[in-house]
């Protein structure tokens, strides 16, 4: 009899904390414009897009305001991990073969105004990590590329570890264990948490002193839609291709998921700016949609 | 502390810088042992030992991670560096293949390898064993330049593995959107989007038993996590980067050198030996000392490996307590897999005998069938030349021998069959002798007789040999005097059109016999009609036999031509249509009978349809017979013709047209003729079938259905179509029947013609030369007194046979 109570009590409060959440607006993105595009990118206020053109071939952009996408860079792999830093810049890495089948990877950062793309980081061999940061970006590697003496508060991951720097202050924590490591760290509009995915537990919440504040579940790529929501990418597979794939809605205090596509809808790869949420398919067609949450 | 000069912080400095230069020089490898925890996706292949979902058993999950660990292992030891997806086997750690492909972006990793095995995906009895490489893309067009050089520089590698048996000397590359090609472009997920130059390796076929078995073994996984860091080294240049004491491995397999493994399942070359559980594998250097000692498994492998080595002369000894003890010398190279093979000879300590034997005949026993094989049971595996050498079968007979139960057993088959009533004398000489080559002690020896029946018999077939088949849903059908085994016997028949191309059998339609029939037989509709006019050819091979294995005396070929049975008749009148079967009656003797119409037809809409059942009572000696009645005014005399399209079930019951006496005006009556045989029905399907009336003068009303003596027609189905008549040429008849020592007269005659014969002379008809009668008699002679002069034909009736003659009147 207990046990049922508690039960009960249990439900009623999942029920109450329960959120409205409809979908306002859902279009397609580049129709007929763009052939398949992956990777998308929103920046801060949602007002530009940077997308892989093609699975693994270069770098565009699109800008809402005047509807118009530019070609940023041709190379390959340019796409994937790039970036908006908080000077409204784009970042990205490129790379290439050299002697005995090294790769070299090159930072680049696209100048939005000037429409022009200079190398930030010459070629090296390694890792090159991008990090986003509230004042502008840095590029991560055995040499780095900073784009100014103060960066605000940037985050990225290393391993099994969150880096976060704070002025010039740079602190590295594991909340949680993970063998294989941790991805996809982003802080939150107000600044005052971190989400990041751990491989094998998922998405996790953290505040800035690394104490864990929640855990999402097993879900990809989260992105911050708001202070209080995150979205994320929920796919699954059979070891050799996607099986089925989703984009959700998450609270970030881990009391609420929604799912906002269909798991067969192949959905996957979702950002979030200026209040828009936008992905792509496994065949690359990009869709937006904005959504209202009433409490 | 002394200060420092300028040549040692010179030196230090450049120390640094070489450090720093090496790391920038490190290759990074991303390792991605795939699948991961013991879930349904996960491949878990079920082999004995090991029950369903036993973790201890094969998982490529399991593989996958110790080829990892190898790997891992390999590359740290060479300088290179690492990352892995996962060092644990759990749910939680079969990471998301988008999180893998961030986690290597993410890594700065050189070159991805995601590392699988491969199934066939295929029933049973077929299995294949060869490594894979896949990179994204098309083939010959990787997204990522150089992951089609990746997967080469593995492949040459992988597939010198001297440890497994391939099905084929290739290692095959392919981009992954080419080698599916339904999934879209979508390809492998553990590639898409994947920035290092990558690829998903297929090692080899987990499904394919004894791969299965030596894949649970670590120690073959860790031989290819091994060959998988030789790839690396060729792809990043550093073959050349060891020194000549680098170690190397030595590897291989135990087999016995003749026992073959007791199972059903496909084997490929040396795998159809028995691996040699339990042996103790001892490595020995040049001074004979043992530096290692390993022993294989007891899960059916074989495998041993010596990990390692430094490079030098060795000497490997395998041992086991069952087999002679053996000894290889082999060289070890630097950073090179040595792959060292033995065929452990059995210890056979007994001479070999036979245990028991098949056929056992005592004087007074059943005889046995004429294709009974003879079986012996050995106490050792034998030598198969020396024992098959050794057999003696008295009278000579043909065979063919088969071993089984690892060589414990010959079986000696008849080519054909032994000869009926035939006591036969077997005798295995001594000089039979074991695998190990000891002979037996003394001859064995045994008799047995045969039965009386060698061959199967045909009933019936259709089609028969140069018939004409209705060329729509045609049908093969073959009957024979006894059950005929079913089982895939639609495999040994077999019908090729002109060009010898083999037709197709409507397999869900096929009926074979069963248990209580008596009489076998198999009904094979094709599966596409035919086209008219061609010609067919239907072969039936010798092994279609019967329950107890008696088989046809050879292989059957017939040629058959297909035709339409239905196409129009000329210069014909329709007698009956086959649209009503009110108008119908049946009579006679039978256990049931009803007649109706049907939607199978040639002509129209329907068809009459008879469906019959002749079965007798037990006590009756009433054979039983059906008259079909159909409302017919149409007389035939002789030469006209009676055309019926039937449609038959092989029933071989026996069907007649049947005629009954009438008068024509004031012609008086001839004898007429009462039954004329239409056919028997030993086909399948429509055929059209034309009968000239020998003599008489007859009205047409119906048919009667008897049973032959066949064992076949107890019971059946007619369809009959379009009865037509046709009225003869008055010389139609004379071709048909030929009567000597008929003789007519005079010619010309102006009062009478006289007809004489050996026989009594029945009736004469003379008939204008169009056919039509003009005088009547039944007698021998005809006045033709008031018949104009000219040219005439006398048709003479003799004993039921007619003669027509040419004569003419003269006034």
């Amino acid at each position: 009899m207990k046990k049922l109570l508690l039960l009960s009590m249990g439900c009623v409060a999942l029920w109450g904390a329960a959120q409205q959440v409809t979908v306002v607006e859902r279009t397609r993105l580049l129709q007929d414009v763009e052939g398949p595009a992956y990777h998308p990118v929103l920046n801060v206020d949602g007002s530009r897009l940077l997308f892989a053109s093609g699975e693994q071939f270069g770098l565009k952009m699109y800008s809402y305001d005047d509807n118009v996408v530019t070609r940023v860079s041709d190379e390959a792999g340019a796409g994937i991990d790039a970036f908006w830093g908080g000077d409204g810049k784009a970042y990205y890495v490129t790379q290439e073969r050299r002697q005995n089948n090294l790769v070299f990877r090159t930072g680049h950062c696209y100048d939005v105004a000037a429409q022009r793309s200079q190398v930030v980081l010459e070629a090296q061999h390694g890792a090159v990590r991008p990090m986003p940061a509230t004042r502008g970006a840095a590029l991560r590697g055995n040499a780095s590329y900073v784009s100014g003496k103060s960066l605000g508060t940037a985050v990225t991951t290393q391993g099994s570890e969150v880096v976060l720097t704070v002025g010039s202050k740079e602190r590295r924590f594991t909340p949680v264990d993970s063998d294989a490591g941790y991805l996809w760290a982003s802080l939150s509009p107000d600044g005052q948490r971190v989400a990041f995915f751990a491989a094998g537990s998922g998405i996790v919440v953290m505040d800035l002193n690394g104490n864990v504040l929640a855990q999402l579940g097993n879900y990809e790529m989260p992105c911050w839609l708001n202070d209080d929501y995150l979205v994320a990418q929920n796919a699954t597979d059979d070891g050799h291709q996607f099986t089925s794939s989703q984009i959700i809605l998450l609270k970030a205090d881990g009391t609420f998921r929604h799912e906002l596509t269909r798991p067969t809808s192949m959905t996957m790869q979702p950002t979030c700016g200026g209040g828009k949420i936008v992905y792509t398919t496994i065949d690359g067609q990009l869709h937006q949609m904005k959504i209202q949450i009433n409490p | 502390m002394k200060p420092m000069n300028f040549k040692t912080i010179l030196a230090m400095l450049v120390a640094v810088m070489g450090i720093h230069c090496a790391l920038a020089q490190q290759p990074h490898v991303y390792i991605n042992p795939g699948h991961g925890g013991h879930d349904a996706d996960d491949r878990n292949v079920v082999v004995p030992p090991f029950a369903q979902g036993d973790t201890m058993g094969f998982w490529e999950s399991n593989s996958n991670l110790w080829k990892g660990f190898a790997l891992r292992e390999m590359l740290k030891k060479k300088g290179y560096k690492t990352s892995i997806s996962r060092i644990r086997n759990r749910t939680a750690d079969d990471l998301n293949l988008s999180t893998i492909v961030a986690l290597c972006n993410s890594s700065g990793a050189d070159v991805f390898y995601s590392i699988h095995s491969n199934a066939t995906g295929a029933g049973e009895h077929y299995r294949i064993n060869f490594p894979l490489g896949l990179y994204r893309g098309y083939t010959g067009s990787p997204i990522v330049p150089g992951s089609d050089q990746l997967a080469k520089d593995l492949g040459v590698y992988l597939l010198a593995n001297q440890s497994t048996v391939w099905s084929e000397n290739n290692y095959r590359i392919a981009g992954d959107w080419t080698f599916y090609p339904d999934w879209n472009n979508q390809g492998l997920g553990v590639l898409r989007g994947n920035n290092a130059v990558s690829m998903l390796d297929e090692g080899s076929f987990h499904d394919y038993y004894p791969e299965t078995y030596r894949l649970i073994n670590h120690d073959y996984d860790w031989v290819e996590g091994f060959n998988f860091s030789l790839g690396a080294d060729r792809y990043f240049g550093r073959l050349e980067n060891y020194s000549d004491d680098f170690e190397g491995i030595i590897t291989g397999n135990l087999r016995d050198d003749r026992l073959l493994r007791n199972v059903t399942w496909v084997l490929l070359g040396d795998d159809k030996r028995q691996p040699i559980n339990g042996a103790t594998v001892r490595l020995i250097d040049s001074e004979g000392n043992v530096v290692q000692t390993t022993m294989t498994d007891n899960i059916e492998n074989g495998i041993y490996l010596f990990k390692y080595v430094k490079p030098g002369t060795y000497t490997v000894e395998a041992s086991e307590p069952e087999h002679f003890t053996q000894t290889k010398q082999v060289v070890v190279a630097s950073n090179a897999p040595t792959y060292c093979n033995f065929d452990l000879k059995r210890v056979r300590n007994t001479p070999p005998e036979v245990l028991s034997y098949s056929p056992v005949w005592s004087e007074g026993d059943p005889a046995e069938l004429c294709v009974e094989p003879i079986v012996l049971q050995f106490n050792w595996d034998m030598d198969i030349e020396a024992t098959e050498a050794a057999l003696e079968i008295e009278p000579a007979v043909e065979g063919t021998f088969r071993w089984e139960d690892t060589n414990y057993r010959m079986v000696f088959t008849p080519v054909d069959a032994y000869q009926t009533n035939t006591l036969y004398t077997v005798t295995l000489h001594k000089s039979a002798c074991h695998g190990g080559g000891t002979p037996m002690e003394q001859d064995f020896t045994f008799q047995f007789l045969t039965q009386s029946r060698s061959h199967l018999n045909t009933l019936a077939l259709w089609p028969r040999e140069d018939c004409q088949v209705h060329y729509k849903t045609p049908y093969v059908e073959f009957r024979t005097d006894s059950l005929l085994q079913s089982k895939d016997l639609f495999n040994l028949f077999h019908v090729y059109d002109k060009s010898g191309t083999e037709l197709d059998w409507s397999k869900r339609q096929i009926k074979n016999n069963k248990n209580g029939d008596n009489y076998g037989y198999i009904r094979l509709p094709l599966l596409r009609d035919l086209v008219p006019g061609d010609e067919y050819t239907l072969k039936i091979e010798r092994e279609v036999s019967d329950t107890a294995g008696i088989h046809l005396p050879a292989e059957m070929n017939y040629k058959f031509v297909a035709a339409d049975m239905g196409v129009e008749k000329p210069e014909t009148e329709l007698l009956y249509d086959g649209e009503d079967a009110s108008g119908v009656t049946i009579s006679g003797t039978y256990k049931s009978a009803s007649v109706s119409t049907s939607t199978a037809h040639l002509f129209g809409s329907k068809s009459l349809q008879l469906k019959w059942d002749f079965a007798k009572e037990d006590d009756t000696e009433v054979e039983p017979e059906l008259l079909l009645g159909l409302e017919s005014d149409q007389v035939f005399t002789a030469g006209d013709t009676l055309c019926v399209h039937v449609w038959g079930d092989m029933s071989c019951n026996k069907l007649q047209a049947v005629f009954l006496p009438t008068s024509d005006g004031d012609m008086p009556a001839l004898p007429g003729i009462d039954m004329l045989d239409v056919c028997t029905l030993d086909f399948h399907g429509w055929q059209y079938i034309q009968m000239v009336v020998p003599y008489g003068y007859s009205k047409f009303s119906g048919f009667h259905m008897m049973p032959t003596d066949s064992r076949m027609g107890v019971s059946g189905t007619l369809l009959i179509d379009n009865v037509l008549y046709k009225r003869g040429m008055p010389n139609s008849g004379v071709n048909r029947v030929t009567l000597d020592n008929v003789h007519v007269g005079p010619v010309p005659a102006s009062d009478y013609i006289v007809a004489s014969a050996d026989s009594r002379i029945q009736g004469v008809e003379l008939l204008d030369l169009g056919g039509k009668a003009l005088v009547r008699n039944a007698t021998n002679y005809v006045n033709v007194a008031d018949i104009p002069a000219g040219v005439y034909l006398l048709r003479v009736h003799v004993n039921g046979l007619t003669s027509t003659h040419k004569v003419a009147v003269q006034h």
